[in-house]
């Protein structure tokens, strides 16, 4: 191999050798921010129709903002009661609007059966989760985010 | 002189050996990880925590070859400066000696 020769391929190995370095450094710092970021960011859960009469559903409405694409999976809550009993909710009367666009405020709401296990009246505080499938350019990763102490009166 | 250039040849290769090790590693690791996620024998996550082990271990590695490659550079300095100065001192102690000589003439 002529000096030439090596030197034209010591370089182009240089060249390839930084191209990849600058690839996996911005894929690596890319990664950590799409992993660590929330699904929703400025997120405010309410219910709007406390108190609720047993022969009424909850009413919850949402407002917040998606970093990412994300589409939920599974959306649940659990009613804690004060002396310690805890309700799941799960069955909607009424669906949320899925997979919301990015980047905007958008809000959102849902209706939500009450549970015929709740036969006790008084204050609630809900815990609403949701499991998400998120993209971000190339990657793909499952999220869990919880929105704690949503104040629900049953009358 | 001898073990001076000894140990001058050994850094050399283990310069050598990094060099290669820099050009080679990056593409190697990119060119694996790419096909282990396109085939989904690994997902991301576990490509990003492998990189920055194998990054974290390189950068240890390096900082410590360092450190000793400096330690070594300094005591070869040391004995080369310490071994001129030696030969500095003869070559003024024969000058002396032919200085005497002549004015013995």
């Amino acid at each position: 191999m002529g000096n030439r020769s090596y030197i034209i391929i010591k370089a182009i190995a240089n060249v390839i050798s930084g191209l990849s370095m600058v690839t996996l450094i911005t894929l690596g710092v890319m990664w950590m921010s799409f992993d660590n970021a929330f699904v929703f960011q400025d997120v405010k859960i309410e219910v709007v129709n406390n108190p609720v009469t047993r022969e009424q559903d909850i009413e919850f409405m949402m407002i917040g903002t998606k970093k990412h694409e994300c589409n939920s999976k599974t959306v649940y809550g659990v009613a804690y009661h004060r002396d310690g009993h805890t309700h799941r909710l799960d069955k909607f009367t009424k669906q949320y609007t899925r997979n919301t666009r990015p980047g905007e405020p958008i809000p959102n709401q849902w209706h939500m059966a009450i549970p015929d296990d709740m036969i006790n009246g008084g204050e609630y505080r809900v815990s609403m989760t949701g499991e998400f499938v998120c993209n971000y350019f190339i990657f793909q990763a499952e999220k869990s985010q919880t929105y704690d102490n949503i104040l629900l009166v049953v009358k | 002189m001898d073990k001076i250039k000894a140990t001058d040849q050994e850094i050399e290769k283990q310069v050598e050996r990094w060099d290669l090790f820099a050009r080679i590693a990056p593409t190697v690791f990119l060119l694996i990880n790419v096909i282990l996620v396109i085939t989904k024998t690994i997902d991301f996550e576990t490509a990003f925590w492998v990189g920055l082990a194998l990054f974290a271990m390189t950068a240890v590695t390096w900082w410590f070859w360092t450190i000793f490659t400096i330690r070594r550079l300094i005591r070869l300095l040391n004995r080369a400066s310490k071994n001129l100065g030696e030969v500095r001192e003869e070559f003024r102690e024969v000058s002396q000696e032919v200085d005497k000589l002549k004015n013995g003439q």
